[in-house]
């Protein structure tokens, strides 16, 4: 078995008295995709801002690709996030008064690519994800599933190593979201990109190649998946 | 849900509390300042409408009654010579009166008259006296002090004013004196009050319109999170209605809390603002504030104001039990926005072309007028315009995001600038134009002759010259003041055929040629020549120093070849050498000089005065224009800046989600502060720079068109300059208070909660 991309060991973290991980285990080896999966409160998205250095832990380790993010600063950490790292959340990460274009530029943009190269890079994913006549929509005049869309190119278009979604489909109808679910762990595949995937639908989970499970701030059952049976 | 909206409003958490805070310190801030200008205003107004006990009028008294004037005027009334007189630049209100019998009328602010040999003095000059040598003042008033005029006679407590008692007999023989059986009480004729009126009225808007756009941007602080619980209670079974109200009492709560504590800020700051001289004068602090009905105005509109503006923001979008969605975004403003504005300046050009040296073309005033208001109509297209143009030249993410922003809605993010595209328009016509106007008086024959003190004896009438001072007593004036250390004389002489009224000759003065190589921008005479003949009326009797120092002698004036000392003294120029100097002399022409009357409607006579005095008398009033105008544009910068603060505070609630997740994505917040402080610096330069670079050359045109030949282009001085500067530089500290709030308000915590 090939050495993990990222993993985690023994991690802790409180929000005021309240604990949320109590001592979590992962790991994600390169080109995997993992769903974490649990209840509500049970702690799954907290262990994904962890893994992504969002939060670093109480007490813990946390390592990705040989490097321990819980020893890193905050500057080196926000640098990491924004490199090696995409994200997709359940809705509200685009900037309402961007265009579908600018939106997916904008990473590139802070990463310091030519203006030029990141809108033609922002059209080709946009292209991909089947948004080519959106480009210069706003975000307020697509529709869920289409801002979604959006939202996976402006993750995948800085060429992340790892992605991290958390409840990518939570705001959308099914059909949707399979559409959603399809391209991402599509293109995930395709780019060779490791992928942590949030979620309490089991159909969402089915897409992952591993799933595990948080429960009461620990990562407490692991299981094969690999049906890829999505929300079929 | 009254009680419910009041709830929501003072107990929903730590965010709900922070947007309470907020406008209720934003909504105070407009309440002071407004208070402040009405206050004033108000002190203008007491001042403007206040007894003229100066513009008494009475009979002229009958000449040669000597020492039977008292029993010939009868025991009614009293004879009354009212002058006015200078002190270091500072004007000294006169009185000399005498009671004819038990009934006489007293002015104001004292019991009773002065007797014969007494007098009082204004607090002010009292100070002056115990300070003063009296050879520079004191001896100006004859007799012993006796009291103090009360406030009811001053319009300020800086004012310089004296009542001096005399014998009758002894103030009929003085020139000027009249019979006065009763005081006037009537306010003064309105000279100078419709001009700071009319002052007052474009610093209020200057003023009132970012006042109320600062309370209108503040009471809809966080509007789409505040919609959002809207949606919440739609969910929950509210009515539209229901919303409407809890709405307004959200916003009539913050704003009644923020007008009570304006009331505070404002009473607190209510004596620093009685000294601050903005029309030039102190007023009298009782008189700074606003009237009963002004603080019940505030408490009331403010409030209602703001209720109205929270319910025409719920217009905008439509708030259902499932969430909220905005109604579609405008379409970007066109370029007929710049109609207007091209109209008024065709209206202003035009107006110039038809100015005459005597009169401004009448378009121009329209024009003007048209200008401003076309600037606030094409205030959105330029801040959507500028903003595409950064996107285009500045690029990356930060102007991205801001100039995005700024297109999406340019009228909004203009809207808290507006009031100061006209401050800084007014700021700049009056920057540049009043410096030119007082150039135009300060020419370098006048500046030569600043320290020179003129004194007239003889004033022009309709029968005539008057008869000036007689040979005996002009020698023996000119004579005594020679004696005063420091001061050099000019004696002026009259021709004694100008005094006839049938008098049509060029020449009505003769000087002498040795006056003129010691003042040698008055002119010169030909070689030899002892004496000239000269036309020196300008001189004499403007009161404009561009024209009364010109020269007035060449060497083709006529000789005069008879004795000096023979002819009537016409005036006397004194050269002093320092300030004291010049309070000596006039302190000495006080006592024994006669005073000049009036010879006809509008000829007044000028008390003794140095060129540089009238420079500074003429200029004070575009001074006092001036300095309002540049109040207006500092309160106004800051309240734009307290706005944009706002706005961006506001904004920034607004897209708390977006702006953290970008933050988690990476996005270093440094890059977001650039995205906050370009959404404020760019329609707060734009607006300065189109308002200035507009109303600059406005004023480049007028001075091109109006000014005599040669006059230099209008230069904008260090005030204007400091006063922009400073006003920018405490808007842009104000927006960057802001600025900690973003890093705390989307740090990656806060991306559990969203």
């Amino acid at each position: 078995m090939s050495s993990p991309l990222i993993w985690a060991r023994g991690v802790v973290k409180s929000f005021g008295q309240t604990p949320a991980l109590r001592g979590a285990d992962v790991q994600v080896t390169a080109g995997e995709i993992l769903a974490v999966m649990g209840p509500s409160g049970s702690g799954k998205s907290t262990l994904l801002h962890c893994l992504a250095g969002i939060f670093p832990p109480d007490e813990g380790e946390i390592s990705f690709d040989g490097q321990r993010l819980d020893q890193m600063d905050e500057t080196r950490r926000t640098e990491l996030r924004r490199t090696a790292f995409g994200f997709v959340f359940q809705f509200g990460q685009l900037v309402p008064e961007l265009t579908a274009a600018d939106n997916v530029a904008l990473p590139l943009l802070l990463g310091r690519v030519r203006r030029k190269a990141a809108y033609q890079a922002a059209g080709q994913w946009l292209a991909r994800l089947g948004l080519e006549d959106k480009g210069d929509r706003r975000t307020g005049e697509l529709s869920g599933g289409e801002a979604q869309r959006v939202a996976v190119a402006r993750a995948l278009a800085v060429g992340p190593r790892v992605l991290f979604a958390d409840e990518p489909t939570g705001s959308l109808d099914s059909l949707t979201g399979e559409k959603v679910m399809d391209l991402l762990t599509g293109l995930a595949r395709e780019q060779g990109v490791t992928m942590v995937l949030v979620t309490h639908d089991a159909r969402v989970a089915a897409y992952a190649d591993r799933q595990v499970v948080v429960r009461d701030g620990r990562v407490t059952a692991l299981e094969t998946s690999g049906t890829h049976g999505g929300l079929r | 849900m009254i009680r419910l909206g009041l709830r929501l409003t003072l107990h929903s958490g730590r965010e709900a509390f922070t947007r309470l805070l907020l406008t209720t310190v934003a909504v105070a801030l407009g309440v002071a300042v407004l208070l402040g200008v009405f206050a004033e205003f108000h002190a203008f107004q007491a001042d403007a409408n206040r007894s003229c006990w100066e513009c008494t009028q009475g009979a002229p008294v009958p000449k040669a009654l000597g020492n039977s004037a008292p029993r010939a005027l009868g025991s009614r009334g009293e004879l009354w010579n009212y002058s006015v007189d200078y002190f270091e630049g500072r004007t000294i209100e006169r009185l000399d009166v005498a009671a004819l019998g038990p009934g006489a009328p007293v002015p104001p602010g004292v019991s009773r008259l002065p007797g014969p040999g007494q007098y009082v003095v204004s607090p002010a000059l009292a100070a002056l006296l115990r300070t003063v040598p009296a050879g520079e003042l004191g001896d100006r008033f004859p007799g012993l002090l006796a009291g103090t005029i009360g406030d009811a006679a001053l319009s300020s407590p800086d004012e310089l004013a004296v009542y001096v008692g005399y014998q009758p007999a002894a103030l009929a023989a003085v020139p000027g004196t009249q019979l006065v059986t009763a005081i006037g009480t009537a306010p003064g004729p309105e000279v100078f009050t419709p001009f700071f009126r009319y002052a007052f009225g474009v610093g209020v808007l200057a003023v009132l319109f970012p006042v109320l756009i600062l309370i209108g941007t503040a009471t809809r602080l966080a509007a789409a999170r505040r919609e959002e619980r809207f949606a919440a209670l739609r969910l929950a079974g509210a009515t539209p209605r229901d919303i409407s109200v809890i709405a307004a009492v959200d916003s009539v709560i913050s704003a009644l809390a923020g007008t009570i504590l304006g009331i505070g800020v404002f009473l607190v700051a209510r004596p620093w603002l009685a000294g601050a001289q903005l029309t030039g004068t102190r007023y009298f602090s009782l008189e700074v504030t606003p009237t009963v009905w002004g603080y019940l105005a505030m408490l009331v509109a403010v409030p209602a104001a703001s209720a109205v503006a929270s319910l025409l923001a719920l217009r905008r979008v439509r708030i259902s039990p499932l969430g909220v969605s905005r109604r579609t975004s405008p379409p970007p403003p066109s370029a007929w926005r710049l109609l207007t504005l091209g109209i008024g300046l065709v209206l202003f050009v035009v107006g110039l072309l038809a100015t005459t040296k005597k009169s401004i073309g009448t378009p121009a005033y329209p024009g003007l007028l048209i200008v401003m208001i076309g600037l606030v109509i094409a205030g959105p297209w330029f801040t959507a315009t500028v903003a595409r143009w950064c996107a285009g030249v500045l690029g990356g993410p930060s102007p991205l995001l801001a100039t995005r922003r700024l297109e999406d809605n340019p009228k909004a993010a203009f809207r808290a600038v507006r009031g100061l595209v006209l401050a800084v328009f007014l700021g700049t016509i009056a920057g540049s134009l009043i410096p030119t106007i007082d150039a135009l008086s300060l020419t370098p024959s006048s500046a030569a002759l600043s320290g020179v003190l003129l004194d007239t004896f003889s004033l022009p009438g309709p029968n005539g010259f008057g008869p000036g001072l007689t040979p005996q007593d002009g020698a023996t004036l000119v004579s005594e003041l020679r004696g005063l250390d420091g001061a050099t004389v000019y004696p002026l002489y009259l021709l004694p055929q100008a005094t006839d009224p049938n008098y049509q000759g060029q020449y009505v003065g003769v000087v002498s040629c040795s006056m003129l190589r010691d003042l040698a921008v008055l002119g010169r005479c030909a070689p030899g020549v002892q004496a000239v003949q000269a036309d020196d009326s300008n001189l004499t009797y403007s009161d404009n120093p561009h024209y009364s120092t010109e020269a007035f002698v060449s060497p083709a004036n006529p000789g005069y070849s008879g004795r000096l000392a023979a002819l009537p003294l016409q005036a006397v120029l004194v050269r002093v050498n320092g300030p004291a100097t010049l309070e000596r002399v006039r302190t000495f022409l006080a006592g024994h000089a006669r005073p000049q009357v009036s010879t006809a409607p509008g000829v007044d006579p000028t008390p003794p005065r140095t060129f540089g005095e009238a420079i500074a008398i003429r200029s004070s009033r575009a001074t006092v224009f001036e300095r309002l105008v540049y109040f207006a544009v500092a309160l106004t910068i800051l309240v734009a800046g307290c706005s944009l603060a706002v706005a961006i505070g506001g904004g920034l609630t607004d897209r708390k989600r977006p702006f953290t997740l970008l933050r988690v994505s990476g996005t270093p917040v440094r890059a977001l502060y650039r995205v906050l402080l370009l959404e404020a610096v760019l329609p707060l330069a734009a607006a300065t720079l189109v308002a200035a670079g507009l109303a600059y050359g406005m004023s480049v045109l007028a001075v091109t068109q109006m000014a005599p030949p040669g006059t230099p282009v209008p230069q904008l001085s260090h005030v204007y300059f400091v006063t922009m500067g400073a006003g920018l530089a405490i808007a842009l500290i104000v927006i960057g208070v802001t600025l900690p709030l973003l890093n705390r308000m989307t740090g990656p915590d806060h991306v559990r909660f969203e």
